[in-house]
């Protein structure tokens, strides 16, 4: 029998402000072009289908008058469903927002503070400064060592709790705070990063590893034969060459 | 008159005149030097004229043309900062240069394009007898932060002008909430009519209530979250227009022929009569696609709020041509080369849903920037339908150019095109060469920078009009 993976697109209708339906394109693409099948299932606001039934989670970035309709729907159980599927090892890529709400809170500059789901030992505090631009970091060895171009737009600041593996060192640009030179998160089989552009499609290494953690939970076995990524690749390094005046060996 | 008056006033027309020997636009520099000696310069320039500004995120260019062209046939010339300098030192550049030397206005009358953001400093200044909001929808992130930002922004222009008549889009749930809580008399226009399906409302701009936050029904969709939306919650809904579209008779490349609804000559705009006292008319808009249809409504709506006759205004649409980069069609060689500016998903999925209705075989040019003014973030390119075109065998050929000419043709690959069909031309110059040799139709779809530069391209090839003209 071969293979599938099931997506699970968690509040798409709410979180979906930087172009990150491309994320999922581009999972999608890069499984089916190894024959490996995959469904998108959408869970947003109101939804509640039976979360253990999927193998790769994905939840984007959002705006701030949205996200107090997401919270509540996060208190009506779908919260812990989905810190027990982090814990559990399950693969999950959050950006931005979605990536911020993993932690414990979120603290606005004026000191209001937002309780989120806490599945990951981190916490956000709202800035004044906006770190705004194109970026780009390596991963860490654990998530593969390549480089990763992206887009940054945050005025969060993410501390990483004691002991939590960053996703990544920053090369240029701010970064989960701007001042300890991490960038996202990577905790058991969950990635966070402030990247969006969408983060994949540009960096297919990048989008290979997270599909191979989805792979290797389920299968336990993970080889994904190379694709023709050259399109993908002058992206990739047009932004780190023209933008950020790096080399590709770094 | 104050002394640092009359030294704008000089400042701002000799360095328009300087930069126009030089062949170059001059169309906010002027402004810039102007208000580095009087920041009131604007108040006292434009005292005693009567003028309509426009604001939103899609349609303003276009629906200023439209407006200009009906005040021109009601024997109304005006003023209009036509090239699209919309921050206030183009504004203040443009009503500066119109002045006699003793700072009177040469025109009574002004159609003003004004960028969301710069509206609040720009409308107490002027103080429009009218004022239109387009829409509202996602763009340029980075500059504004998010749709909900720029609308607070567009509020707090408004609520500066309570004396202005406010011209909203009915269908546009955003826009529509700003009669909620301001005191301006408020006119609408809109469709009666659905003109298509929502696609995909993940997508949608605004898909929770903004008073309760419940997720908005539809009794029909027109495009993007524009329509018939109301809130099952608390009741908040699309209201009455007093100008409305309620039949699309024929929807070609050259126009529209529709049916629409009218106010009747001598109503009183904000008090709703619009709608009580009305009659239908057929209309002829003279450029395609829907979303032109909506600027014209809004056109309409705000010469009836302005004061000038529903029926007349609605009559010089016909006439109404395509304005600086949006549908505006050259010759070069020996094809026709159309531009569509776009800058944002629901402009650029419109752009593309009239590029997959055009005539075959044709080529396609497709042009990205990140500079300041097109916003350095271009993951909005994502959420715009490229798959409406990519696997259309009709599109012979497409080239990608600009700075980000990579991320667009990394899109165009997810989005399904063969990609032994798309060509990488960096340079606008070379991209007119390509234009030049095509022999079947090109239609571009270039974002701001990138329109400016290859419309100098296309200029310099074929000696069309300077864009200040």
């Amino acid at each position: 029998m071969g293979m599938e993976l099931k997506i699970c697109h968690l509040y798409p209708e709410v979180l979906n402000l930087y172009g990150d339906r491309g994320n999922i394109l581009c999972m999608k693409r890069r499984l089916e072009a190894r024959g490996i099948s995959c469904s998108v299932t959408l869970a947003g606001i109101g939804d509640n289908p039976d979360l253990t039934q999927f193998d790769l989670f994905f939840i984007g970035g959002g705006q701030d008058f949205e996200q107090e309709v997401l919270l509540d729907d996060l208190r009506g159980g779908k919260g812990d469903s989905i810190r027990s599927a982090v814990l559990d090892g399950k693969t999950f890529l959050c950006i931005c927002g979605g990536y911020q709400m993993m932690g414990h809170y979120y603290q606005t500059h004026d000191g209001v503070k937002c309780e989120f789901l806490g599945a990951v030992d981190l916490h956000t505090v709202g800035g004044r400064k906006r770190m705004i631009d194109n970026y780009a970091y390596v991963l860490g060895e654990e998530s593969g060592g390549s480089t990763v171009v992206g887009f940054e737009n945050h005025s969060g600041r993410t501390y990483l709790g004691e002991g939590v593996q960053p996703l990544g060192r920053v090369l240029k640009g701010c970064g989960n705070n701007g001042e300890d030179g991490t960038e996202g998160v990577r905790f058991r089989n969950l990635f966070g990063t402030y990247s969006h552009g969408p983060v994949l499609p540009k960096n297919p290494q990048f989008a290979d590893e997270i599909i191979k953690t989805a792979l290797q939970y389920k299968y336990d076995s993970a080889d994904l034969e190379p694709l023709d990524d050259s399109m993908e690749m002058q992206a990739h390094s047009r932004v780190l060459r023209h933008y950020l005046h790096l080399s590709e060996s770094v | 008159m104050k002394l640092r008056s009359i030294c704008a006033i000089a400042a701002c027309k000799l360095t328009r005149q300087a930069l126009r020997l030089l062949h170059r636009g001059g169309t906010a520099l002027p402004g810039k030097a102007a208000l580095l000696f009087d920041p009131k310069i604007l108040e006292k320039v434009s005292a005693g004229m009567e003028i309509i500004v426009v604001t939103g995120t899609n349609g303003k260019t276009t629906t200023c043309g439209m407006l200009e062209g009906a005040l021109r046939d009601a024997g109304r010339p005006c003023l209009s900062n036509k090239s699209g300098a919309n921050l206030l030192s183009g504004v203040t550049a443009e009503l500066t240069c119109n002045t006699t030397w003793s700072g009177k206005p040469k025109t009574r009358y002004a159609v003003i394009e004004c960028d969301e953001g710069a509206l609040k400093q720009v409308v107490p200044l002027i103080r429009p007898k009218v004022i239109v909001v387009t829409n509202l929808f996602r763009d340029q992130l980075d500059r504004y932060g998010e749709v909900m930002h720029t609308l607070e922004e567009i509020r707090t222009g408004v609520l500066r002008s309570p004396g202005s008549i406010l011209c909203l889009n009915a269908d546009d749930s955003l826009t529509g909430s700003l009669a909620l809580d301001v005191p301006n008399p408020v006119v609408r226009y809109g469709f009666d009519i659905p003109t298509g399906e929502q696609k995909d409302p993940a997508l949608s701009d605004a898909r929770y209530c903004i008073r309760c936050g419940a997720p908005y029904s539809y009794h029909y969709h027109t495009y993007a979250h524009l329509g018939g939306f109301y809130c099952p919650k608390c009741g908040y809904s699309r209201p009455q227009a007093d100008a409305a579209v309620t039949k699309i008779l024929k929807m070609n490349q050259d126009g529209t022929c529709c049916r629409v609804r009218l106010p009747e000559d001598g109503w009183t705009p904000g008090t709703g009569q619009g709608c009580a006292d009305s009659y239908e008319m057929e209309i002829t808009v003279g450029l395609p696609a829907v979303y032109n249809l909506y600027n014209a409504m809004a056109a309409v709506c705000a010469c009836a709020a302005f004061g000038l006759s529903a029926k007349e205004s609605a009559l010089s649409l016909k006439a109404v041509h395509s304005s600086f980069g949006r549908m505006e069609t050259f010759t070069v060689g020996k094809t026709s080369l159309q531009m569509i500016l776009v800058k944002n998903p629901a402009g650029c999925t419109q752009a593309l849903e009239y590029l997959a209705s055009a005539e075959k075989p044709c080529r396609v040019l497709l042009c990205l920037n990140d500079r300041t003014a097109d916003g350095h973030d271009i993951s909005w390119i994502w959420d715009a339908d490229y798959e409406k075109i990519c696997k259309d065998p009709g599109l012979t050929e497409i080239v990608v150019s600009g700075d980000r000419a990579e991320d667009m043709q990394l899109r165009l690959k997810y989005a399904g095109a063969d990609t032994g069909r798309i060509r990488l031309i960096r340079e606008m110059k070379e991209a007119v060469s390509w234009i030049e040799a095509s022999r079947t139709p090109v239609y571009a779809l270039p974002n701001y920078t990138s329109m400016l530069e290859l419309r100098e391209a296309v200029r310099e090839r074929t000696g069309a009009s300077e864009f200040w003209q």
